[in-house]
């Protein structure tokens, strides 16, 4: 199977705002005494299908700003005004560490900068974990894990350890894991940090190719800026707050 | 299957886990049965007396290796006490003076007539080959065996042993009793009577017969009297006869292996408490060596539950495999241990299917117990956290 056929674009549904933020604040209390503020009121609408970047210095706050997108943390309650968050129009910045879980593991996929996968299963039971922990009986969680290994050109590599892949290559199994419930959001922190040029290009092309061909809405934190150039938007983050937004017209 | 290829992929980490609980459950194992042997001697020796009157000699040394020599008048004596049913004269002596006791009581020699008892026996022995001896075998020199003994003499009925330096023929062998008979030579009451005398002083053989000579008496009470009622009679009774009741022999015997009951279970406790520790050790170890896997299935969408459903399933595998391998160790040092020592007839141990499977349950649940604190600590960590642990 080619990865053309297997590609189908996702149907267009409302509302046009995928991702609405307001006032998302998270203050990190390492001692009594030192706080560090990472987050101080960030405001932010992401579109479907919209492939943007988040960019910034260390300690600017992107990273943190893209677990809370990612249901991984909550935004701090406190100490301002209410924290707002919303998914497809639903407010998710308060719910149960049970629906947040649900919620990560039906509409979003995360690729992560060291890969993040499990060194005990082959490349075919990593992507197939993520659709049985979204429900998907194991045959079918399987057969579909096939299938994102076929969209990133992996198939042959399926009964591969992570050891025994090279950087690129796990980080397409991780991005094939991202892909394999189909989900709405994709989220990616420093998806092409640990790889070399020619492998960032690859990944980078190939999360470019399922945001234009499925409408995939793609969220990616880099501090790299080619990566940012191939972005429709890349929003600019200094000391936990929103410095600018640079819209690009890929 | 898919989780018994992750623990093979994770081969050092859970060969070194197993190992740990490997350990426990077979001293577990090992020590249970040895318990397991002290209580079915105690329990054969508690029913093999119960409701009966030993009566020995006072000058006897203790129960079991013979007593002092009496003479049958004395049985004949309290077969006409009140509430007496039967009085059965017996000899009862070591088998084999040159070889050391065994393990639960020396190997005994025990004569007397078949069938004196009138049917008041109620200890079962059985022939499992041959057959038992009958009051027609008084005179010759045939001998039945119990199941250690015979095996150890590697008899069968038909074959001849010289017993203290007389030549027998075997005529059966015994079903296992778990107990006393086990180890017991059981011949008529005349041969016994013969070996008995030549093993006296000269000046007691002259003073007695051989056909006189007893070394104790089985009393059995008649029906709806106390045991301890005809003890107190005989005692009273019968000159220089000491009795033992089988209340009497539980509260001796009894206390004595009670205690000796104890250090085996404490050691066995000990040696469950140290093979759960270290179970919880390494269960612990294992599951904070996986932080950060935890913290990517709880990234991509695995709940709570099910992550410490997985690490709970995985520890009860590990517990369950550890267990086998235990259990399995433990009864291969069981059944060589008990081999080994048949011939000398030393058996120690007795492995019971309570044993095996109390062992199997109880390392399942260990493990499981043991993976579920850890994994749910971990479950509980925010995934974040969970994804920087290096």
């Amino acid at each position: 199977m080619t990865a053309e056929q297997a590609i189908e674009p996702i149907a267009p549904q409302q509302p046009a705002t995928l991702l609405e933020a307001r006032n998302l604040r998270k203050t990190y209390r390492l001692s009594r005494r030192n706080q560090v503020e990472a987050l101080r009121g960030v405001d932010l609408d992401i579109h479907r299908g919209e492939m943007v970047a988040i960019m910034g210095p260390s300690g600017s706050g992107k990273s943190t700003l893209m677990h809370i997108l990612g249901l991984l943390h909550g935004p701090d309650r406190d100490g301002g005004p209410p924290p707002e968050l919303r998914i497809n129009g639903q407010e998710v910045g308060s719910l149960p560490d049970r629906a947040r879980t649900r919620m990560r593991a039906d509409t979003m996929g995360f690729v992560f900068q060291s890969y993040n996968l499990v060194s005990t299963l082959t490349a075919l039971e990593n992507v197939s974990l993520a659709g049985e922990y979204a429900g998907v009986p194991r045959g079918r969680a399987r057969d579909a894990a096939m299938a994102a290994l076929g969209w990133v050109g992996l198939a042959e590599r399926h009964g591969h350890r992570p050891m025994e892949l090279s950087g690129g290559e796990q980080q397409r199994v991780a991005l094939a894991r991202s892909l394999v419930n189909e989900p709405m959001l994709l989220l990616a922190d420093e998806p092409t940090g640990n790889l070399d040029s020619a492998r960032s290009q690859e990944v980078l092309q190939m999360l470019r190719r399922f945001n234009r061909e499925r409408g995939q809405t793609l969220l990616l934190v880099t501090h790299d800026s080619e990566v940012g150039e191939t972005c429709d938007r890349i929003i600019h983050m200094r000391d936990g707050l929103v410095d600018g937004v640079e819209p690009r017209s890929a | 299957m898919r989780l018994l290829r992750e623990l093979s992929r994770r081969k050092l980490r859970t060969t070194l886990t197993i190992l740990g609980i490997t350990i426990g459950i077979w001293a577990l194992v090992v020590f249970s049965s040895m318990a397991n042997k002290i209580n079915a001697l105690v329990d054969g020796g508690s029913q093999y007396f119960a409701g009966k009157v030993l009566v020995t000699d006072k000058s006897s040394v203790g129960v079991g290796i013979g007593g002092a020599p009496m003479s049958t008048d004395v049985a004949d004596q309290i077969a006409g006490l009140d509430g007496v049913a039967a009085a059965v004269p017996e000899v009862q002596m070591i088998y084999d003076p040159e070889g050391g006791g065994g393990f639960g009581g020396s190997e005994t020699i025990i004569g007397s007539v078949a069938g004196a008892d009138q049917g008041h026996e109620t200890f079962p022995l059985n022939p499992v080959q041959g057959r038992l001896l009958t009051p027609d075998d008084e005179g010759s020199d045939v001998v039945v065996m119990g199941s250690d003994l015979g095996r150890k003499e590697k008899m069968q009925p038909g074959d001849h042993v010289r017993i203290r330096g007389t030549d027998f023929q075997v005529v059966g062998l015994l079903e296992p009793t778990l107990t006393a008979p086990d180890s017991s030579a059981f011949m008529p009451l005349a041969a016994a009577q013969q070996l008995f005398h030549d093993s006296l002083p000269a000046q007691i053989r002259q003073a007695i017969p051989a056909n006189q000579v007893i070394s104790q008496v089985v009393v059995y009470p008649q029906s709806g009297v106390g045991e301890d009622v005809v003890a107190k009679r005989i005692e009273a009774d019968v000159d220089n006869a000491s009795t033992l009741t089988g209340t009497e022999f539980d509260q001796q015997v009894g206390s004595a292996t009670a205690i000796f009951n104890a250090i085996i279970i404490g050691v066995a406790v000990i040696s469950l408490v140290v093979g759960g520790l270290s179970v919880i050790n390494t269960m612990a170890m294992s599951v904070a060596e996986r932080t950060r896997e935890i913290g990517i299935k709880r990234a991509i969408g695995g709940s709570r539950g099910r992550i410490i459903r997985e690490l709970v399933t995985e520890a009860g595998l590990i517990g369950l495999i550890g267990g086998l391998i235990g259990l399995g160790l433990g009864g291969l040092v069981v059944v060589i241990a008990n081999e080994a020592g048949r011939d000398s007839g030393t058996v120690l141990f007795q492995l019971t299917w309570g044993t095996a499977a109390f062992a199997l349950a109880f390392s399942t649940i260990l493990g499981i117990l043991a993976g579920l604190i850890p994994a749910w600590s971990a479950a509980r960590l925010d995934p974040v956290e969970a994804l920087r642990y290096e």
